[in-house]
């Protein structure tokens, strides 16, 4: 591993100690702040509820799109940083850009991939949500819609992402 | 109440729906903009092979250059957006107002070092 890769390395842990730090925040939050059940099996016994019940799952929407949210952008900070180095010296963007390649990275990538598809699916229904007033019902049933789109769509790309080093 | 109050509150109003706006119109945009992005350099080109030679052929025309600098100011402003009101969320008071200048400071230096980048790169060939 060279000193630019090492480099690159540590921006990427610091993202993901962002990630971290972040998520504690949002969710002692919502313990402290939100009220309603905490992750527990009576918790899951209400989602299991077909109705208005599962409108529960919405709040858990609402952490997940705030932490993918900030780490697209702790992303996007480390991103526009190793693309930079394209002006600087090609030879050490190559360098840097190889470790994109490796598997560990694809499998980052992968992550990178359902974060993109679930903010963007889910901040697309809050759009909706907005337009044509789709009420707790209808917004839970699009939530189940995010959630399938990010499943499958993550499957796929994973595919293409995945397939070169893992066939 | 006076009248200056109530223009004070007719104008943040209007600035919160300004602002509620433009989070959600940038965020359609970059649903288009990001998404393809993801695409170019992960499913129609391996990832592995998008080194400087791919960025030289991706660069040359000014689809691309346009298209990266359009994304890459519609993230930064959403990316403010978003977290301006996050930051509201869970801080109060001095700290609130440290970590918005945090927030404007970083997403100014991403913008501006990513606009240059893309300015050297359109202009060095």
């Amino acid at each position: 591993m060279s000193v630019a890769q090492f480099v690159f390395f540590c921006g990427f842990a610091l993202v993901a100690v962002a990630i971290v730090a972040f998520s504690v925040v949002v969710v002692r939050s919502a313990r402290r702040d939100d009220g309603g059940p905490f992750v527990s099996r009576s918790l899951v016994a209400r989602l299991a509820r077909p109705g208005r019940d599962r409108a529960e799952l919405q709040r858990w929407a609402f952490y997940l799109h705030r932490v993918s949210g900030l780490g697209l952008f702790a992303f996007l900070c480390l991103h526009v940083g190793d693309v930079s180095l394209y002006v600087i010296s090609r030879e050490i963007y190559d360098e840097v850009h190889q470790v994109y390649g490796s598997v560990p990275m694809r499998f980052a990538e992968v992550g990178l991939l359902f974060g993109l598809l679930f903010h963007t699916a889910n901040g697309l229904r809050l759009v909706a949500v907005d337009l044509v007033d789709l009420g707790l019902t209808g917004s839970t049933r699009a939530l189940y819609g995010v959630l399938g789109v990010s499943v499958v769509g993550t499957l796929a790309g994973a595919v293409f992402i995945l397939g070169p080093v893992i066939v | 109440m006076t009248v200056a109050d109530i223009k004070g509150d007719a104008n943040s109003a209007r600035r919160r729906r300004a602002a509620y706006v433009a989070l959600r119109l940038s965020g359609v945009l970059l649903a288009v903009l990001v998404l393809g992005h993801f695409v170019a350099t992960h499913v129609t080109t391996d990832v592995a092979d998008t080194d400087s030679r791919f960025i030289d052929q991706r660069w040359a025309t000014a689809l691309w250059l346009v298209w990266d600098g359009v994304m890459l100011a519609a993230t930064l402003g959403h990316a403010v957006l978003g977290l301006w009101a996050v930051i509201a969320d869970y801080t109060a008071g001095r700290r609130r107002r440290i970590w918005r200048v945090v927030l404007l400071c970083g997403a100014g230096a991403v913008l501006v070092g990513g606009m240059t980048l893309l300015w050297l790169a359109a202009t060095a060939s």
